[in-house]
């Protein structure tokens, strides 16, 4: 099919960019890496009446190391520049593995890590990243800007805080803590397929290997990525054990996550790969921590 | 509109485009067939590939006002034939010559996506991995070539622009193709306990090839060809590998128009009510066809020879619908979106009827009656009334009795899933009057010929006015074996006067297009506790659809060849109890068809996993029991008396069985006794949830229908003493245009360089039934060879003559004339050149067109046997199977190619790998498919595969001048069987149904456990 006919923009710069934003309203729409738009637009299941696309906007592309240690990125980094960076793996080396996960390369060198962000894909690897990283977003609009976190970001599937005028402008990933770990854990059908469920695990233990911060975020099942509150209660503050790490799994494959029934797999097959994932990602996670 | 300026192939362009049309749209009407459409428009596919600033993206996913201002590359930038005439060029791109030598290219559809990519990756990483490689060229999907052949092109290409072979050897003075040497020693001794060492890397006189493992029984051993048997250049390579405009929809017309179909949104229901009008008033829209239109002439899509072996029960058009998916309406207009707006305009009211999804419901009593046309034409068993579109009973021996003779009983209901063939090329056509009236159809088709007689009586035109012209095929796997969108375009040029062009989307191949019959299979099986087979039962219920097809000949071959191979031991031996019955029931669900394997493979999951767990209860070794039961040489297949695809039976003696040999070297390169029963090897070290498993399945298939299928060639010699050779046999992808230029090469003594083959049209080269049924180089091969030897006869009638007339002292008879290296040589050495045979034939003495034609049909279809291996590990956690290695052992007689023909076994095995583990569709309670995508119906990519090996056993056939056998069908029955078997091994967990799931697997687990906690 074609897309059904639509106005196009290629602004230059990030002002110009919010000002034909601010000017369309409700009619524009962003176009990052366009993975998912363009597709949805040949199948006209996506029919923006104007597109505003960033490709041109050379100061949306960027890694920069934060003097924290932190890393921010430009909106319109590609996924495969993530994906090869040397101060993204050196930082954050869950990134580049987690990233290697989406689709595959043709998708990778034109899909953007903030357009992954601002799409909300439920079943997208970056959103549950970015929240289990405790990401913070800038986001901007003519004349204002506003800083939102990971966690506060995703309304519910494809839906965001984003308002019409606002464009995501750079992804913030405060330091891994020291003593942090990390690990990804899916279960697809193949290797590349769709992720039945998945989980993102960050950790963070001191010096007697007690944990200080745990950060389990799920995705695939439900509808944006969860980060589990059970995790904490259980784990902080108390060295894991293998029991406490199985009842994690236990718990929040039970009272958390919110799988539906799709054409991957059912929902009761989908809680017990979370309680097998959980506690899997969790061990891993505990054994890499340091 | 708007303009765009970016360099195309380092060339600086200025165009104007929609702001909406894709860069692949653009590039395409611009002229660049490089960049292949794969149906899905949502960059799934990889076929559209193109390098944008360098890197490779999916042209589908781009829109082409985005490029301003960059660089994109596609295939037309990057090599081209050295030779064209006083001009010469740089010729191909290192990367294009590796992948043509390495026999990566098969329908080359894919081809110009691999040969960017792994330019991308070369440019940036003169090194690669293996690993690297398959990450790289994991967004293109091959459904031909099981990605073996492509990494070993681009491994192989990065050495050569590494600079570590000299460049300079890769271009001879010959030009392109480069004939490839091959080695002396290229087959290999029977294998020794434990491993080969490294026999993949065989060193040429200047380059590598990579060989397939090679078993030569003696009889082979004592052959000696100069042509058969060597791994000779694919002859279509050089053009594929260049992207050029080779395949159906790479063309241009003026004034052509595009077609689309409105699809049934329902499963069952009469059109009560349809109006075209707004359709047709809409500007652009140049005709609008429903049932009203068009004639109503019954017939069937199965693309089979004359009777059809199956029900009419088709239309063009009807005034029902049977299945979500079925047509409606066909419109033309002159551009895709307004043709898109057309159908959006067509209003339709349905009368809904109760509709028929699970085929256990279509014979219940009270059954909604699927096909109620008075038009339908029977065809043997089949009764529309109770919606059964065939049956078949078959007893051979008496069953009863051998079941009362058995120790044992067992009995177990099998599953199989409905399958995609998914092409990468979908299916599309073209069709124009040409200056004479006739209708032309340019079709990407397996059976050009049956396309012709097929559609003659549906447009109301005779056979003698159409032309049906087979252009390269991006792959068809039985998908394209079948009429079914040729009359779509037809209809609108007979309607409009102006060509049409129909191409399906990827959604369409899910809802509209054939499939694999779904099946629910019972087996029954009375054993001695020796082992002994003393009756064998297969009963089938096979899902043929709303459309019965190929429903009788696909569900017999799944008894026909998986209940043959089991004939019993002792007494049994001579006189096996066999029962096969089968009821091919309708369904309001899109209709099955041909998909290679053709049945067998739905028969071999039941059956091989039944002798599998047989032989686990009754403590015998899996290998052995199958062995002692399984047919030997010289015995009687036990099916030919009784069965032969809707055609009078009779009797076949099979006479190479090569299956204790294939079971032999298959263990060795598995190393079946250094892993089975081996409890180390199962487990893996640190990680208790993974158990290892290896399996097994021994298969046959058929080569050909006898009596039945039959192919024609001719050749007719050059003046420079080159040669045409025209065959009807329809490559698509499988290389059978080369291995017919073999075998014609072979006898006509000359390199295959100097064979232009050409298939297939309908008026220039003779009938050829068609790619199907494992046929082309077997039936259509000794067609050629018989027209070669016509050839070679009047060549050397001639030759004797005129080396008397040189050399009046040396008496020679024609029968004495050894043909060779391009000459006709007396056994004194004397000789005359081939040119100069076809000068003095066309110009000088007694002038003659030198040629031959030549056209066979078997009376047999020998069997070829092959022993499938798997290796597995599970995640007994979450059900999850990782397939790290396949073997495949076959006997397939002589191999004519030992590359093309390794290119088909992995393909095939990677086909089979997905029915195994990931591919099936399915529909919702309203008949609506659930998987319409290439991201929902998951196929393998390059970085998800298992390790792929293949060995050769090589018998010599009788019954064929070069000994042959099928090869391109057999690999797709023995994985799904060989990966459960290997699951069943590794935890214990039996599967009844495929595809094995993690979430199947994880529930036989279960229920496994449950079991055990029962007890």
């Amino acid at each position: 099919m074609k897309p059904a006919p639509f106005e196009y923009y290629a602004p230059t710069s990030v002002e110009e960019a919010l000002a034909t934003l601010q000017s369309l309203g409700y009619d524009g729409k962003v176009l990052a890496g366009g993975q998912s738009l363009i597709p949805a637009m040949n199948f006209r299941m996506a029919r923006p009446a104007a597109l505003v696309d960033l490709n041109k906007v050379k100061e949306l592309f960027y890694i920069k190391p934060t003097s924290d240690g932190g890393l921010a990125i430009g909106t319109m980094t590609r996924d495969s520049v993530v994906e090869k960076d040397p101060l993204v793996s050196e930082r954050f080396p869950i990134v580049p593995y987690v990233v290697k996960h989406i689709a595959h390369p043709q998708i990778r060198n034109r899909g953007t890590f903030g357009g992954a962000i601002a799409h909300a894909d439920p079943a997208a690897q970056i959103p549950a990243l970015s929240v289990a990283l405790q990401a913070r977003f800038l986001v901007r609009k003519q004349g204002g800007e506003r800083w939102v976190n990971a966690e506060d970001f995703f309304m519910g599937p494809f839906m965001t805080v984003l308002e019409p005028e606002e464009m995501l402008a750079e992804v913030v990933l405060p330091p891994m803590a020291k003593g942090s770990g990390a690990s990804y854990q899916q279960v697809s059908r193949q290797k590349g397929g769709y992720a039945q469920a998945a989980v993102i695990s960050v950790v963070v233990v001191d010096e007697n290997k007690r944990c200080k911060d745990v950060r389990v975020v799920l995705f695939s099942v439900g509808e944006t990525p969860i980060l589990s509150q059970t995790a904490r209660k259980i784990l902080v503050g108390n060295v894991p054990t293998a029991e406490a790490i199985a009842e994690v799994a236990e718990k929040i494959s039970k009272d958390e996550v919110d799988p539906g029934t799709d054409i991957h797999g059912t929902a009761e097959y989908r809680r017990h790969l979370v309680k097998v994932l959980v506690r899997r990602g969790l061990t891993e996670a505990f054994e890499r921590a340091k | 509109m708007k303009k765009v300026s970016f360099a195309l192939n380092g060339i600086v362009q200025h165009w104007e485009v929609a702001d909406g049309e894709t860069l692949l749209a653009s590039l395409r009407r611009e002229g660049y067939f490089g960049v292949k459409f794969g149906g899905c428009e949502k960059g799934e596919c990889g076929a559209c590939t193109v390098l944008l600033d360098g890197k490779p993206v999916n042209s589908c996913s781009l829109l082409t006002v985005q490029v301003e201002g960059c660089h994109v590359q596609t295939i037309e930038g990057m090599g081209e034939h050295p030779d064209q005439g006083w001009k010469k060029t740089a010729g191909l791109h290192p990367i294009q010559q590796a992948l043509v030598e390495s026999g990566a290219i098969q329908c080359g559809y894919c081809t110009p996506a691999f040969a960017l990519a792994a330019k991308a990756l070369l440019e940036k990483n003169p090194n690669p991995s293996e690993e690297e490689v398959r990450e790289a060229i994991a967004g293109i999907l091959c459904r031909c070539t099981g990605y073996l052949k492509p990494v070993q092109a681009i491994l192989k290409a990065a050495s050569i622009l590494r600079g570590e072979v000299d460049e300079q050897d890769w271009i001879e003075d010959t030009g392109v193709p480069l004939p490839v040497d091959w080695p002396s020693g290229a087959d290999q001794s029977p294998a020794p306990a434990g491993d080969f060492g490294s026999p993949e890397k065989l060193v040429l006189t200047r380059r590598k090839v990579f060989m397939p493992r090679m078993f030569i029984t003696p009889e082979v051993r004592q052959k000696t060809l100069s042509r058969v048997g060597k791994p000779e250049l694919k002859v279509d390579a050089i053009k594929l590998v260049q992207g050029k405009p080779a395949f159906a929809a790479d063309m241009e017309k003026r004034g052509m128009l595009i077609a689309k179909v409105l699809h049934s949104p329902v499963a069952h229901a009469r059109i009560k009510h349809i109006d075209l009008s707004k359709a047709r008033a809409l500007p652009g829209v140049a005709a609008v066809l429903c049932y009203k239109d068009i004639p109503r002439v019954v017939y069937s899509t199965a693309g089979q020879s004359d009777p059809i072996p199956g029900p009419l029960d088709t239309f063009s058009l009807d005034s029902k619908v049977r299945f979500v998916g079925d047509r409606v309406a066909f419109v033309a207009a002159e551009t895709e979106e307004i043709a898109e707006q057309a159908l959006n305009l067509i209003e339709v009211e349905y009368e809904p009827l109760p509709a028929i999804l699970d085929a256990r419901d279509a014979m219940k009593p009270n059954a909604p009656i699927i096909h109620d046309e008075p038009e339908y034409v029977n065809f043997g068993e089949s009764n529309p009334q109770r919606n059964l579109a065939a049956q078949i009973h078959i007893d051979i021996g008496d069953v009863e009795k051998g079941f009362e003779e058995a120790d044992r009983i067992y009995e177990a209901e099998y599953v199989v899933p409905k399958v995609q063939q998914a092409h990468i090329e979908p299916h599309v056509v073209v069709t124009y009057w040409d200056e004479d009236d006739r209708l032309v159809i340019r079709t990407s088709t397996q059976v050009p010929f049956h396309v012709r007689r097929i559609l003659a009586p549906v447009l109301g035109l005779p056979v003698k006015r159409i032309r049906v012209i087979k252009p390269r095929i991006g792959g068809g796997f039985g998908g394209k074996q079948e009429v079914l969108i040729e009359d779509v375009a037809a209809h609108l040029t007979i309607a409009t006067g102006r060509p049409v062009l129909y191409e399906y989307t990827r959604e369409e191949e899910f809802i509209a297009a054939r499939s694999r019959h779904p099946m629910r299979i019972r087996m029954k099986t009375g054993v001695k506790m020796d082992g002994t087979i003393t009756a064998n039962e297969m009963r089938v219920l096979s899902d043929t659809g709303a459309y019965g097809c190929h429903g009788l000949t696909v569900t017999g071959n799944t008894g026909h060849k998986s209940m043959a191979l089991y004939v019993g031991d002792g007494p049994y031996r001579k006189s096996p109890n066999i029962r096969f019955y089968a009821d091919v029931v309708y369904t309001n669900t899109p209709p099955a068809g041909a998909y290679r394997g053709y049945g067998v493979p739905q028969g071999f999951w039941p059956v091989e996993r039944h002798m599998e767990r047989i032989s686990r209860d009754l403590g015998l070794d899996p290998i052995a029991f199958r062995l002692k039961n399984a047919i030997r040489e010289g015995e009687l297949h036990p099916f030919s008396t009784a069965w032969s695809e809707g055609r009078e039976p009779r009797p076949e003696i099979i006479q190479t069985v090569g299956l204790e040999e294939c079971v032999r070297q298959g263990k060795a390169v598995i190393g079946w006794d250094q892993k089975f029963g081996n409890p180390e090897w199962h487990v893996v070290a640190g990680k208790p949830y993974l158990r290892r498993g290896i399996g097994v399945a021994l298969v046959m298939q058929g080569t050909a229908i006898p009596y039945l299928d039959m192919g024609g060639a001719s050749i007719k010699m050059n003046d420079d003493g080159s040669f045409n050779l025209l065959v009807g046999a329809t490559d698509l992808g499988t290389g059978s245009d080369t291995v017919l230029a073999q075998m014609a090469a072979e006898v006509l003594g000359v390199p295959v360089d100097d064979i232009i083959v050409y298939s297939s049209d309908t008026d220039f080269t003779p009938f050829d039934k068609g790619a199907y049924a494992s046929s082309t180089t077997y039936i259509s091969g000794a067609a050629v060879v018989k027209a070669a030897e016509d050839v070679a006869e009047k060549i050397k009638k001639r030759a004797a003559r005129m080396i008397k007339e040189q050399h009046p002292s040396v008496q020679v008879s024609p029968e004495d004339i050894l043909l060779e290296d391009r000459k006709a040589i007396a056994p004194g050495g004397e000789y005359v050149t081939l040119a100069q045979v076809a000068l003095n034939a066309l110009h000088h003495t007694d002038q003659e067109q030198i040629m031959g034609i030549g056209s066979y049909y078997s009376p047999v279809s020998p069997p070829p046997f092959a022993a499938q291996f798997a290796e597995v590990t599970v995640d007994v956690e979450t059900g999850q199977i990782t397939v790290d290695r396949l073997v495949m052992a076959v006997d397939s007689g002589v191999i004519v190619n030992p590359v093309t023909a390794s290119g088909q076994i992995e393909g095939g095995m990677t086909q089979a790998l997905g029915y195994a583990v990931c591919e099936e569709m399915v529909y919702d309670q309203y008949g609506r498919a659930r998987e319409k995508d290439l991201v929902d119906y998951h196929i393998f990519r390059a970085n998800e595969m298992p390790k792929l090996e293949t060995v050769f056993v090589q018998t010599y056939e009788p019954s064929h001048p070069f000994g042959v056998k099928a090869v391109a069908e057999i690999p797709m029955d023995g994985v799904a069987p060989a990966v459960g078997n290997a699951v069943l091994d590794a935890c214990g967990a039996d599967v009844f149904e495929n595809p094995i799931t993690p979430e199947r697997l994880w529930r036989a687990l279960k229920e496994k456990q449950s079991v055990a906690d029962h007890h």
